[in-house]
This record gives structure tokens, C-alpha cells and sequence, in this order.
């Protein structure tokens, strides 16, 4: 009964069928269902010890699923803005694909961040990090008050440091 | 992902890392900012690691060009997801029917057939002729040595007629009528209700109708669709974008609702005929429209496909009341 493991094995032993099933539902086909049954185990695992006392398996297994179906849902729409992006890149640009590659990266990971931003917020952060404005020009060109500019700057920048990876 | 590095920083620290940064960052900071901002940042091992994710992150912002990377960044979420769902109907539009709850493949015995609703058959008939069963469909096959008939009771066929060689005529024959396959692939469909009918698209070829009530048949060709009760054709009454495109087979032989730029109540309408219960949407969504290929295999999950491309919720009162509401 020591092995902090054990209640995972559990876990996952009684619920993987139905995790593969919602999973199908969620993604309305079956190819990555089990991929994405065993991404959601991966999660419940970097909390061990809130499996132990879990009431109710299904539900929090559920609410964990559906952050990695968001995080599905959103990799596709940068996707797909991604490649529809670059089509547009005119020939004279010459960008090579080393460095497409690199700025797909980078993307990646901001867009995951940035995630968790309301909009407005995201724009905000985001005119100031990649077009350099300052916090009087972002408020000029977004209607916003300089106080919210600043509100919006600290959410971000806490969002991004939580979250940044490497 | 490197674990060791990216331990949990403390949250105080980032708060205050986050501040420092909006000070250094709003094109105002001076000399003296910075010259205190050092000093904080010496303070402490953990805060010298908050400040060095915030290189990090400068330099993930640095690698993407400002043209590309605000439009993607600043994307409408909500038109994305409608974007996700359209790459993901175009999978689902590649994948087999069989995947549709309870279709099977049958050989073509004589006599009643009948599928539950949200149910299809796929029937092989005794010559070769192929009649798919939508939700919700009874008929009889009757084939003598003068005739091949399929006897419609209620629900919708889908027939691809096969050359017989004792050069017996296929008919489809509904309480409104007679339909002599001319060689062909069509659609028929038995309209309940009041105002009792029986709706044909032909899809290759010819069908002449005649009318249950006698006179002359009319032949309607690939493309053409009609409805009809007992005693006359009706004009045709479907919208435009409800017509079924020449030569091609309704979604559900396929398993799936194809709506091009559909209207939710109509696509209700149809959601429901795949379900038991009431599916309805509140008058004040009833006009939102959407495109998109939903797989029948699964009406709650289709459901809340369409309920997360609209932003609305499902309401489900039980499994035989769900509204789609804001």
C-alpha cells in the first residue's frame, strides 16, 4: 500500500475505456483516442497525491481531458493560421525553412502561454512584446486606459513566467 | 522539457518580477529604474531565475517577426475553433460509414426490413440492386419473376438499381405512388404527417412516377427533385441550399449531415430525425447558420460540436429534451 503509484494504476486501469470513449466523442473520431487517454494520465500524473482522495474519478478526470482538448483545439487554429500565413509570405522575403521552423516554435509556445490571457489582454501584451510599443501607444490604438495597459502588462508577463518551459 | 529548470518558481517572486517588467517595458523607465531594478533582482538566487525566464521569453518573442506574429497571437479564438472543426470534417467526410452506430451490411433476403431511429442498413438485394435504409425506415422487398419491388412504409431509401437479367423493372412503390427505376441511383423519401407525401431526388439517370390516384407517369431526370402526394406533384418547394448537388448521395449514406451555410433550426430539425426526444435551439439562436460535416454516429457528441462552434450550451433537461441555448 506504499507505493504512491498505486491509486494511479487504479485509476487508470478502471477508467481507460471511458477516457478512450470521451475522447472519441470530443475529437468525433477515433484515431488519437487512446494517444490523447494516455496524455490525460500523464497529467493526472504530475498530482499524485490529489488521486488519493478523489471522490469523484470521472469528473476530474474530465475536467483535466478537456484542458488538453482546448490545448488540441487551439494548436489546429494556429495550425491552420500558421500555414495559411506563410503561403502569404511574398517569394522576396527568401524565408528559409530553418527559419520558419524556429519562428513556429516560438509561436507554439507563446500561443500556449498567451492562452491564458483574456483577449484583450493578449493584444495588449502582445502589441507591446512584438511591436515594441509603449504603454501610451498601445492605449491610444486600443481605447484603453493607461491603468489597464498596465494591468494587462503584469498578467501577462506573470502568465508567461509561470508557464515558460526550456 | 527541461524538469529541473522549470521547477516551480515561487508565485511572490513572479509578481513582483511581473511588476519590474512593466515598469522596464512601458517606455518610460529610466536610468534609475534599472539601476534599481538590479539591485532587486541581486536580492535573491530565485529572482535572478525569474529574471533569466524573462530573457527567455524576450527571446522567444524576438525569434517572431512582428507582421506574422501579432495577427496569428491576437487570432479570434472563436473563428478558429470554427476553422478546427472544419479541418476536422473534412477528415470525418474521408472515414467510412460503417463507423454509423448501428449500420450493417445485409444480404438480401426478402420481406421486412426495418431500422430503429438513428439507425441505417446497408442491403444487398438478391440481383445486385443496393438499398441503403436511413433512421427510422420500414419497407417490404417483394421481387417476383414480373417485378422487383420495394415496398416503402415510412422513412427514406437510397437505391442503386443493378441490370437484371430477366429485364425486370425496380420499382420503389409509396402510399403516393409508383417509381420505376430507369436504370439509375435515386432517393425517396415517405413525408408523414398531416399532409402525407413522398419526396424523390434522382441522382443519375431517370425515375418515372406515377401517381397513386392513375393518370400518366412523369419522368424526372439526374438532378431533379420532387415531391408528391397521392393525387399531384407539388411545386417544388426546398430551398436552394437544401438541394442535393447532381450525382452526389445524401450525407447520411455516408454516415454524416452536410450543412453549407445551414440554418441551426434547420439542421436541428434534421439532427433529430437521427435521435429520440425533442432537440430544439431557442428562437433567438434559430437563425445563427453554420457549415460543417457532423457525423451522425453520435448525436450528443454532434451536438455539442455544433453547441461549441456557436458558443451556446446544451440544455438537457433528460436525454429526450435538449434545447441549444445561449
Amino acid at each position: 500500500m506504499s507505493n504512491p503509484l498505486q491509486p494511479i494504476q487504479l485509476l487508470c486501469e478502471t477508467h481507460y475505456e471511458w477516457l478512450c470513449q470521451w475522447w472519441r466523442r470530443q475529437l468525433g473520431h477515433g484515431d488519437e483516442a487512446s494517444d490523447f487517454a494516455h496524455d490525460t494520465f500523464l497529467r493526472v500524473l504530475r498530482n499524485p497525491e490529489e488521486v488519493r482522495t478523489l471522490r469523484q474519478p470521472r469528473a476530474y478526470l474530465t475536467t483535466i481531458a478537456r484542458g488538453l482538448l482546448n490545448d488540441h483545439w487551439r494548436r489546429r487554429s494556429l495550425e491552420r493560421a500558421w500555414l495559411q500565413a506563410i503561403a502569404e509570405i511574398p517569394p522576396e522575403m527568401e524565408a528559409s525553412p530553418e527559419m520558419l521552423v524556429g519562428v513556429q516554435q516560438a509561436l507554439q509556445q507563446l500561443d500556449r502561454m498567451l492562452a491564458n490571457l483574456a483577449p484583450q489582454a493578449r493584444e495588449v501584451f502582445v502589441l507591446s512584446q512584438l511591436e515594441g510599443l509603449t504603454y501610451v501607444e498601445i492605449a491610444a490604438r486600443t481605447g484603453l486606459s493607461d491603468r489597464t495597459v498596465k494591468r494587462y502588462m503584469a498578467q501577462g508577463f506573470e502568465v508567461c513566467l509561470t508557464l515558460l518551459e526550456h | 522539457m527541461a524538469v529541473a529548470e522549470s521547477k516551480p518558481l515561487d508565485a511572490a517572486i513572479i509578481r513582483e518580477a511581473a511588476r519590474w517588467l512593466v515598469r522596464l517595458h512601458s517606455g518610460e523607465a529610466g536610468p534609475a529604474d534599472h539601476a534599481a531594478f538590479e539591485r532587486w533582482r541581486a536580492g535573491s538566487p530565485d529572482r535572478e531565475l525569474a529574471w533569466q525566464r524573462a530573457q527567455r521569453l524576450t527571446q522567444q518573442f524576438n525569434a517572431v517577426p512582428a507582421a506574422l506574429g501579432v495577427p496569428l497571437l491576437t487570432r479570434e479564438p472563436r473563428v478558429s475553433r470554427r476553422t478546427a472543426l472544419r479541418t476536422l470534417a473534412a477528415m470525418g467526410f474521408a472515414a467510412p460509414a460503417a463507423a454509423w452506430l448501428g449500420y450493417r451490411f445485409h444480404y438480401g433476403q426478402e420481406g421486412a426490413h426495418r431500422t430503429a431511429v438513428g439507425e441505417s442498413h446497408d442491403l444487398m438485394l438478391a440481383d445486385g440492386s443496393q438499398v441503403l435504409l436511413n433512421t427510422d425506415t420500414g419497407m417490404d422487398v417483394r421481387y417476383s419473376d414480373a417485378a422487383r419491388v420495394v415496398q416503402l412504409r415510412s422513412g427514406e431509401v437510397y437505391v442503386r438499381t443493378a441490370a437484371d437479367k430477366a429485364v425486370r423493372p425496380f420499382y420503389v412503390e409509396t402510399p403516393q405512388g409508383r417509381l420505376q427505376a430507369l436504370g439509375t441511383r435515386f432517393v425517396v423519401r415517405q413525408l408523414d404527417g398531416r399532409d402525407a407525401m413522398t419526396e424523390l431526388t434522382v441522382l443519375e439517370h431517370r425515375v418515372a412516377v406515377t401517381l397513386a390516384n392513375g393518370g400518366s407517369a412523369r419522368i424526372f431526370n439526374a438532378g431533379e427533385s420532387v415531391r408528391f402526394t397521392a393525387g399531384a406533384f407539388l411545386q417544388s418547394d426546398l430551398p436552394a441550399g437544401a438541394r442535393q448537388p447532381s450525382g452526389v448521395a445524401p450525407g447520411w449514406t455516408r454516415g454524416v449531415i452536410e450543412a453549407d451555410n445551414m440554418r441551426l433550426d434547420t439542421l436541428l430539425a434534421e439532427v433529430s430525425r437521427y435521435r429520440r426526444g425533442v432537440v430544439r435551439c431557442d428562437p433567438e439562436v434559430a437563425g445563427l447558420r453554420l457549415s460543417g460535416v457532423f457525423r451522425l454516429h453520435d448525436t450528443d457528441a454532434l451536438l455539442a460540436v455544433v453547441a461549441n462552434t456557436l458558443d451556446l450550451r446544451v440544455v438537457t433537461r433528460t436525454s429526450y429534451w435538449v434545447t441549444l441555448a445561449r
